[in-house]
């Protein structure tokens, strides 16, 4: 547990102190947005709103790929991937501390995004904001921890930027599904029910336990 | 020759009687399959309905077969375990392909023109499955070293097997179109068309398990003839 934090301190530490992630993943975002605006030019302010949830999380999961494909690459200097496996403990902690840091940053990415995205757009999410917030970091703890998991994988291997979404965009067809919809209600103006958060509820508790318990052959070198 | 004896895999017996077996029911498959009435409905292209179906529970089968021979792996660290997995996954995605392609030809010929796909919940289920096998090849040939390739691989197959209930039940959830039958009850066919379909299974069972022994062998074999050699080449 001491491992996980310490690792979560380490890497926003790191982050502080580069911003590299953190800057690729807004300015990514914010382009996407942009982008938004050139490929549907002509649209009624209802449209926007019925498209706002599907652009939303199309920025998302791609500007997370662009975030988590870069979680391990610290490691790999000077070996400090055989100092993470050597650190005393269940491995599966290292895991938490990097799914952890990632989920912080990716979160932070995600809520200005929204903010330039509702503002660019005139799209009112305050009414929403705290449903939403719920829906997204729910499908961020699903995407943070396989995400983490391949990402330790991918880094090791050959054309690593292009093998990690080919891992990771099949399992995270459910969060994006789960989330696309909870989203698009919260979003609408309705309620957040259980029922609308259960599918995310159970795909993060399913993938962060696969992620802690897998982690352990992944760092076997 | 160093290394284990071939039976680390399966007997060859077993390999040869899986073959034999495969090569007696393909002629009884083809001449029932052609003796099958026809449809009235949808003609002669429901035949399909006895190679399709039965593709489907290999495309399946192949995963199961890659991620219990995975999870052995990590836990027994015995390569043959890795090269079992291989070979599931091989076989797998070609029945997944091959499902992948029949059923376009034959949802036009039942749903209607220009009907080629439609989202419905086990189509995309099947090409997230394919999609998953591909994924899995791809890690295996980008990874390098056999032992950290074998394990990553493993770890894959697991979440990979992990993802099948989990889809279907979000695209169910989420309303994806339900096009396919609910489930093929016995009642749901038509009069002699039972047992083309039941030989149908069995035949691409067959082929099935006579694709994967013969894969595995061959894993097996090729593993020998690395450690035979001057230590392991790249065969990709």
């Amino acid at each position: 547990m001491n491992v996980a934090l310490a690792l979560l301190w380490k890497d926003l530490l790191c982050e502080w102190r580069s911003r590299d992630r953190v800057v690729a993943m807004i300015v990514f975002s914010i382009l996407v947005v942009v982008v938004f605006q050139f490929a549907w030019p002509d649209r009624s302010d209802e449209q926007t709103l019925a498209l706002a949830p599907g652009v939303l999380w199309v920025i998302y999961l791609f500007a997370a790929l662009l975030g988590i494909g870069r979680t391990f690459t610290a490691e790999l200097e000077n070996d400090a991937m055989t100092a993470l496996a050597l650190a005393p403990g269940t491995r599966g902690w290292i895991f938490a501390g990097k799914a952890a840091a990632s989920l912080v940053l990716i979160g932070g990415v995600q809520a200005l995004t929204a903010a330039v995205f509702a503002l660019f757009f005139r799209v009112d999410l305050a009414p929403a904001i705290g449903a939403l917030a719920l829906v997204v970091g729910l499908a961020d703890v699903a995407i943070c921890s396989v995400g983490t998991l391949f990402s330790a994988m991918s880094v090791r291997s050959r054309f690593r930027e292009v093998l990690l979404p080919v891992l990771l965009i099949p399992s995270l067809i459910p969060v994006l599904a789960a989330a696309v919809q909870a989203s698009a209600a919260v979003i609408g103006g309705e309620k957040l029910t259980l029922a609308a958060v259960q599918p995310l509820i159970v795909i993060a508790g399913i993938y962060a336990v696969l992620g802690f318990l897998l982690f352990d052959p992944v760092l076997d070198d | 020759m160093t290394g284990r004896p071939s039976s680390a895999g399966i007997p060859g017996a077993v390999t040869r009687g899986l073959g034999w077996a495969l090569a007696l029911l393909l002629p009884v498959y083809g001449w029932i399959v052609y003796q099958a009435p026809i449809d009235s409905v949808q003609g002669i292209m429901q035949k399909i309905l006895y190679v399709h179906p039965p593709l489907a529970y290999g495309a399946y089968l192949g995963f199961v077969v890659t991620a219990i021979a995975g999870g052995l792996f990590l836990w027994r660290g015995a390569e043959r375990h890795d090269q079992l997995a291989v070979a599931g996954a091989e076989v797998g995605t070609l029945f997944c392909t091959l499902m992948l392609v029949t059923g376009p030809i034959w949802a036009r010929g039942a749903w209607g023109p220009g009907n080629w796909w439609v989202w419905d919940a086990r189509l995309t289920l099947t090409l997230l499955l394919w999609f998953v096998y591909l994924a899995y090849l791809l890690l295996r040939s980008f990874t390098e070293g056999d032992e950290r390739t074998a394990r990553f691989a493993s770890i894959y197959g697991i979440v990979g097997v992990v993802l099948i209930p989990l889809n279907y039940w979000i695209i169910d959830l989420v309303g994806g179109r339900a096009q396919h039958p609910e489930n093929i009850e016995r009642g749901s066919l038509g009069e002699g068309m039972g047992m083309p379909f039941l030989l149908g299974n069995l035949t691409l069972f067959f082929a099935f398990a006579y694709l994967l022994a013969l894969r595995w062998e061959t894993a097996i074999l090729q593993s020998l003839a690395d450690a035979a050699g001057d230590g392991p080449a790249d065969h990709r």
